[in-house]
């Protein structure tokens, strides 16, 4: 009941402040919109270098779209299994999925990804060799597939001690309701505590897309031609350091911003529906 | 009040090194209503939580209904015909009075959207809130809360209610709202068993009154004999500070 009592604040807020993407009611929408006008601005002043560097970085936007989303979606249902194995009760189940969690979350990203991108496909072709098997032996990696895979990885571990947490913070009488009701253990977990869960970890899940889309970045240097890499090729090419990194970071700025926003809103929304 | 519907064989149980039930035995008939008094800390909670596994216990046996508690199809079985209403409510929060109602109908019972909505309307009709029935938990009051949990349980027809403290949490101007709908349930010839110090129900409604201490049925008897003429020193005591006499 005290929890019930501390949410009644934020769900009469909600009800002021509605859900709509609406820039009266998140002004924050200026500051996209402000950025996007500076790289507008720099293009149509100095479309060299600046419309040659959006044009040249375009499919590396692409790329940086794609990987992050795709690992994002990826990520959260490994951090769903992830987080449910960490409150397992069967032994075997918890401990692998925490040795998965503390292994992973003590490498770096970066080490991560080389490791991912250098070392996977030739132990791979080790195996081939071991087996006589020809695909395994020809096998060569895709950079951008291993890129997702590294960083669902990585980010699968965090996001299972975000999970793992949201459910833990969701009241034992919950549960206990719904198994007395005779609601087997994942009738209880997908109807009654999941739901409730899922809008505590609203929040760090946005911060979590956010930070997986800056460090998405890291994947330039695995072969994979995102944003990052893209101005790297413009300015060994061009020569021109301060113009490439300034447009690099706008895009960049561009994107997180807008998430952020779109984060911003649907965590309004969920409230709503409370 | 004619066949047992619990049968409580010599049930034991601890939490670490404290021994919550030692060898406890109780028939409950069906129609009965039971009340269990004891000073904190004696199982009273823990024996009503045993009734539908919430706790696990060590030794001995429980047959609800004819059904045992041992596999986990037959423990969901019994919670299928056990009605349970706790203390602090533990009313679904992301769920409106309706959904609350609704859910264990169509998840457990498999019932049609449309026979658990009937259904839902026609228990909160009985527990007095219908024009609550779109609102959410934290909209409510605590009384109110704990009417739709009882009509949250009844939902499932199920043939034994377990309640537990019901009334602790609440302020005591609501705690009549919700005695008021658990003794209509007793006149219609529920079976239940009762947790609670409020004296004026074991009086009015209760068939038995059973006092617990450490882990133990100390006494149990009529409300009219029990309250007026206990055997136990030990009862006589208890009743003598919470009666305020």
């Amino acid at each position: 009941m005290e929890q019930q009592e501390k949410n009644a604040p934020d769900r009469e807020l909600s009800f002021v402040t509605g859900g709509e993407v609406n820039i009266r009611q998140d002004p924050w929408w200026w500051l996209v919109i402000a950025v996007i006008a500076i790289i507008v601005l720099l293009v149509m002043v100095a479309p060299v270098p600046f419309k040659e560097i959006v044009v040249f970085a375009r499919s590396g936007i692409l790329v940086t779209v794609l990987v992050t989303v795709s690992s994002y979606f990826l990520m959260l249902i490994l951090g769903l299994f992830g987080g449910l194995g960490r409150l397992s009760k069967n032994k075997l189940i918890f401990g692998i999925s925490s040795l998965y969690v503390e292994i992973v979350r003590g490498i770096p990203l970066l080490v991560q990804l080389i490791a991912w991108y250098f070392a996977s496909p030739v132990a791979i072709q080790k195996i081939g060799v071991w087996l006589n098997f020809a695909p395994l032996i020809e096998y060569r990696a895709n950079p951008i597939l291993t890129a997702i895979i590294a960083i669902t990885v990585c980010y699968g571990a965090y996001m299972s001690e975000i999970v793992r947490s949201g459910i833990q913070s969701i009241p034992k009488g919950q549960m206990e309701a719904a198994r007395s009701l005779g609601m087997s253990h994942f009738q209880a977990m997908r109807y009654v505590v999941l739901p409730q869960a899922f809008r505590v970890i609203l929040p760090p899940m946005g911060n979590e897309f956010i930070a997986l889309l800056k460090d998405s970045s890291l994947v330039s240097v695995v072969a994979v031609a995102d944003i990052t890499r893209k101005g790297r090729e413009f300015m060994s090419a061009h020569f021109n350091p301060i113009e490439t990194w300034l447009m690099v970071a706008l895009l960049y700025l561009v994107l997180t911003l807008f998430a952020a926003r779109i984060v911003s809103y649907i965590e309004k929304r969920s409230r709503h529906d409370r | 009040m004619t066949e047992p519907i619990i049968e409580i064989t010599n049930v034991h149980k601890r939490f670490g090194h404290v021994e919550a039930l030692k060898g406890v035995d109780l028939t409950v008939m069906e129609g009965e209503v039971i009340v269990i008094i004891g000073p904190s800390g004696s199982g009273k909670s823990t024996l009503l939580r045993c009734i539908n596994r919430l706790e696990e216990y060590e030794k001995g046996s429980i047959v609800v209904d004819g059904i045992p508690l041992d596999t986990n199809q037959n423990i969901n079985a019994v919670r299928r015909e056990v009605g349970m209403v706790f203390q602090s409510f533990n009313l679904f929060a992301h769920l409106t009075v309706m959904q609350n109602l609704m859910l264990a109908q169509t998840t457990v019972r498999k019932r049609s959207k449309e026979e658990a909505e009937k259904n839902a309307k026609e228990l909160l009709e009985k527990v007095g809130i219908p024009e609550k029935a779109q609102s959410y938990p934290s909209q409510l009051s605590g009384g109110q809360q704990q009417r739709v949990a009882i009509a949250r349980a009844l939902a499932m027809n199920p043939r034994v209610m377990l309640f537990d403290e019901p009334t602790s949490a609440l302020d005591p101007e609501m705690i009549k709202e919700v005695l008021d709908v658990m003794a209509a349930l007793a006149k219609e010839g529920m079976t239940m068993l009762v947790v609670s110090h409020e004296m004026g129900f074991a009086r009015a409604a209760a068939h038995r009154v059973i006092f617990m201490d450490e882990g133990q049925i100390v006494e149990e008897a009529p409300p009219d004999v029990f309250f007026v003429n206990p055997t136990q020193e030990r009862t006589r005591l208890f009743l003598s500070k919470i009666l305020h006499l």
